[in-house]
């Protein structure tokens, strides 16, 4: 009976895993006085590739050229960057050392695999252009800034979830 | 003898060590995800449908630890609070946040992922991840496109480095207990929630 629900299973007492992640998270803050990340890592990175193909117009794009203001370091050789390798680092041995490399599609059981990445390409997109408006996301914005009790990331954090739970309905055959 | 945060801040240590730090905390922290069942969109998005509220678990209580911690710090004289108001606390700017957090969460529940843990489902395999990421790129990219349209909304409502102890007008402590309340509420929702089950239930 439980075999259909294998992913939920093996993992961490969530509130084990909640700690551990607010002290990595209060570490970081005392090393570094600012929290972790992940948006602004996949930003650089969309800047650098569209970079290749048209250097000129994303150096003078009003949204990418703070990624390639004169005398500045490659957009990549940055903390988040960094961090966010880490983040990829982490999860590998996270993974391995559980003996839970299993290559898939995360779905619901009557969901087709063609609804399933269709959606996850929609939802990237839309969630995309929400991380730059937002300037962050559940890392950087809900977790480090609620954590630090800044007014903008509770703001943020109330209108994601609020959103997610009154959209879900709409989205139930993919989860389903 | 230990010194007094933000090390970084201080200039304890130098950019070339900074990035050393980023790369240890992003491991720790992909780890961490990975252990609380981040790398699969079903565990990520079970919440919205009250099967399984481990996301809500995870998340308020590393909130929770890492305000508290901060607190303590702060009592203890090993970190200075004043510098994250003054230079590193992540500015408001309320209309943009408000609109973007609405997109997130748009593209969280449809999407299946947040950055962060779409990086951890790569690391676990799923295709679904990897397809996500890219969506976000290209939503990126959409942002940057059409950034003569909506920069100005952008950066609008500037409120600075704010936090809710000064919108409120009370102590840090107090907001910080606050905190540790709310996530003791919601995790007893949480349960009342699983039990209600709207949806489909998860047999576990």
């Amino acid at each position: 009976m439980t075999r259909e629900f294998d992913y939920a299973q093996g993992f961490w007492n969530p509130y084990v895993a909640g700690i551990a992640l607010g002290l990595v998270l209060l570490l970081t803050f005392y090393l570094m006085g600012a929290g972790l990340g992940a948006s602004g890592a996949i930003a650089r990175s969309a800047a650098v590739i569209a970079h290749g193909v048209a250097p000129q117009a994303v150096e003078n794009n009003g949204y990418f050229s703070e990624f390639y203001k004169t005398g500045a370091k490659f957009p990549l050789v940055n903390w988040i960057v960094l961090e966010v390798v880490g983040v990829f680092l982490g999860g590998v041995v996270a993974v391995l050392t559980a003996r839970r490399f299993r290559p898939g599609i995360g779905k619901g059981p009557n969901a087709s695999t063609g609804l399933r990445l269709t959606l996850a390409f929609l939802g990237g997109i839309v969630g995309g252009i929400g991380t730059r408006l937002a300037m962050g996301c559940t890392s950087g914005q809900a977790l480090s800034g609620g954590a630090t009790l800044v007014v903008g990331s509770w703001v943020f954090m109330m209108a994601v979830f609020a959103t997610a739970f009154a959209a879900a309905y709409f989205v139930r055959r993919e989860w389903s | 003898m230990v010194m007094t945060g933000p090390l970084y801040m201080q200039g304890v240590f130098g950019f070339q060590a900074s990035l050393l730090v980023a790369l240890v905390v992003g491991i720790l922290f992909g780890f961490i995800l990975e252990r609380a069942g981040f790398g699969d969109a079903r565990n990520l998005t079970n919440i919205f449908y009250f099967r399984d509220m481990r996301v809500l678990r995870v998340m308020f209580s590393a909130m929770a630890t890492t305000a508290v911690g901060i607190v303590v710090l702060k009592w203890l004289g090993l970190f200075d609070y004043s510098m994250l108001l003054d230079y590193s606390l992540l500015q408001t700017y309320l209309w943009p946040q408000l609109v973007g957090g609405v997109l997130f969460g748009l593209g969280f529940v449809i999407g299946g992922y947040c950055p962060g843990t779409a990086v951890v489902g790569v690391a676990s395999g799923k295709l679904d991840s990897a397809v996500f990421l890219g969506g976000m790129i290209t939503g990126i990219w959409v942002f940057a496109a059409g950034f003569p349209l909506w920069g100005s909304f952008y950066k609008s409502s500037d409120l600075g480095r704010i936090t809710l102890p000064q919108v409120l007008g009370v102590p840090m402590e107090l907001v910080t207990a606050a905190v540790v309340v709310m996530a003791l509420a919601a995790f007893w929702l949480a349960g009342l929630g699983e039990k209600w089950a709207p949806y489909e239930k998860l047999e576990k």
